[in-house]
């Protein structure tokens, strides 16, 4: 409905309207048509082209390919995410991926986009440039179809290191456990984790050893209960870290840090929890 | 998580391209294996998508040692900041004498090989290659072991790493 928004088919209509308010309503009718059938000029169309990761497990003959799809960025909305709804919706029905909350906050939809892990909900379409994007799964990853990754090892991981809290002793109200600002402070930058795997899945040692280190997600985590003035089982939580698998494989490379789609800082994590071992 | 699928269609993938493996992964294989499988392009040894163990078990935490734990990192950590002012100290204060340079030679060698345990322990790990894992370790033990005996007799026979350093440095 462009058209009716120029001024000056905007002024016309007023006094049409005007006037069709004294005018028998057949009069106005036939005014008001003429107005519409005005074509609206159709903008040129950005068209861009995604590369997508594609392997069927139905077909597992078939080495994974790249599959392409041009879609045009005036019909679609900003996000990557948005283009490959679209795309599936479309184009290619059978294009798999996870996705659920469309604002990362579910960490369903993490992906390899353009060498980066990050989510696509939060991840814009780079529209100023006119080269392909390339989407991949998870690095590094067992792929169960297209872009979905098998991380049933990275839960059983996080399973490992008991993410609740652990006391013996109860509350002094009988009520809530409580806890100083201060106390509180020290979670912020912890609790916001939605396990989305982009960080581990970015860190070389746990490319080379995710059977026994526990990647950057898992270790913010760790420390996320290490850190909590509430709980009482810090000192086992320690030991379990105790060897040189678990904690000690992270070398501060620091993709975690860059990787991480809600800003977090997995690495700084890493390195509290490595102070903390050694300060007890 | 698609388990649903996992059963069905991924194992074979999976298993059909390293059908000798464990027993009961070995007979799950028997069942149904697709004649022709693409390479699947993967450097692990771990079977693909299923771990060991029922899915929901938390995954296996192993014993607690300090040695190899926060003991093993903090000694690391102090040897490579000593390493800073031990190779300042004999220029700065100008005299060379065997017995700093001693713990200079002992503080570099310890300093490289617990890096290098570090690489192999990163990319031999001893769960994939038990036996590579071992030699690695041996062959650097004995590197290690032939550099300080060569610094020995360099130490005791000749200049001394620091008044070797001083003689080639023209800078």
């Amino acid at each position: 409905m462009s058209a009716l928004r120029t001024s000056s088919s905007r002024v016309l209509g007023a006094s049409f309207g005007a006037r069709a308010a004294m005018l028998p309503t057949r009069a106005a009718f036939t005014r008001s048509m003429a107005t519409v059938s005005e074509t609206p000029a159709e903008p040129e169309p950005r068209l861009k082209t995604f590369q997508i990761y594609r392997w069927n497990p139905d077909t597992p003959s078939e080495k994974p390919r790249m599959q392409s799809y041009t879609i045009d960025l005036n019909k679609t909305g900003p996000m990557i995410l948005d283009a490959i709804i679209r795309i599936k919706n479309e184009q290619d029905p059978t294009l798999t991926f996870r996705r659920s909350c469309r604002e990362g906050i579910c960490g369903s939809c993490a992906m390899n986009i353009n060498g980066q892990n990050t989510l696509a909900c939060l991840c814009r379409i780079p529209a100023e440039s006119s080269a392909d994007v390339k989407i991949y799964p998870l690095p590094h990853t067992y792929v169960v179809k297209d872009l979905v990754p098998d991380l049933t090892y990275f839960y059983k991981q996080y399973k490992s290191i008991k993410p609740y809290l652990q006391r013996d002793t109860p509350a002094e109200d009988g009520k809530e456990y409580r806890q100083s600002k201060e106390d509180r402070k020290k979670l912020d930058g912890l609790y916001e984790c939605i396990l989305c795997a982009c960080c581990s899945t970015s860190c070389p040692s746990y490319w080379w050893n995710s059977e026994e280190y526990l990647g950057p997600a898992i270790l913010l985590q760790s420390y996320r209960w290490l850190a909590d003035s509430r709980d009482e089982r810090t000192a086992e939580r320690k030991l379990n870290l105790e060897n040189n698998m678990s904690l000690y494989r992270c070398h501060t490379i620091l993709n975690c840090t860059k990787a991480c789609p809600k800003g977090l800082n997995p690495g700084k994590a890493i390195a509290n929890i490595k102070l903390a071992m050694n300060s007890s | 998580m698609a388990s649903f699928a996992r059963p069905s269609m991924l194992r074979q993938t999976a298993m059909a391209s390293r059908c000798a493996a464990i027993s009961s992964v070995a007979t799950r294989a028997a069942i149904a294996r697709p004649a022709v499988v693409a390479a699947f392009h993967t450097s692990s040894k771990r079977p693909a998508f299923l771990p060991p163990g029922p899915l929901n078990d938390p995954a296996f935490v192993p014993e607690a040692n300090s040695a190899h734990g926060s003991y093993h990192w903090a000694t690391e950590r102090l040897l490579a900041a000593s390493l800073v002012p031990l190779t300042i100290a004999p220029f700065a204060a100008g005299s060379l004498n065997p017995f700093t340079d001693a713990i200079l030679c002992g503080a570099v060698l310890l300093h490289s090989h617990m890096g290098f345990q570090q690489v192999v322990t990163d990319y031999i790990p001893k769960r994939g290659w038990p036996r590579l894992h071992k030699a690695f370790w041996w062959a650097l033990n004995l590197a290690t072991v032939t550099v300080g005996v060569g610094l020995y007799e360099f130490e005791t026979n000749d200049v001394g790493v620091t008044e070797a350093i001083k003689r080639v440095w023209k800078a």
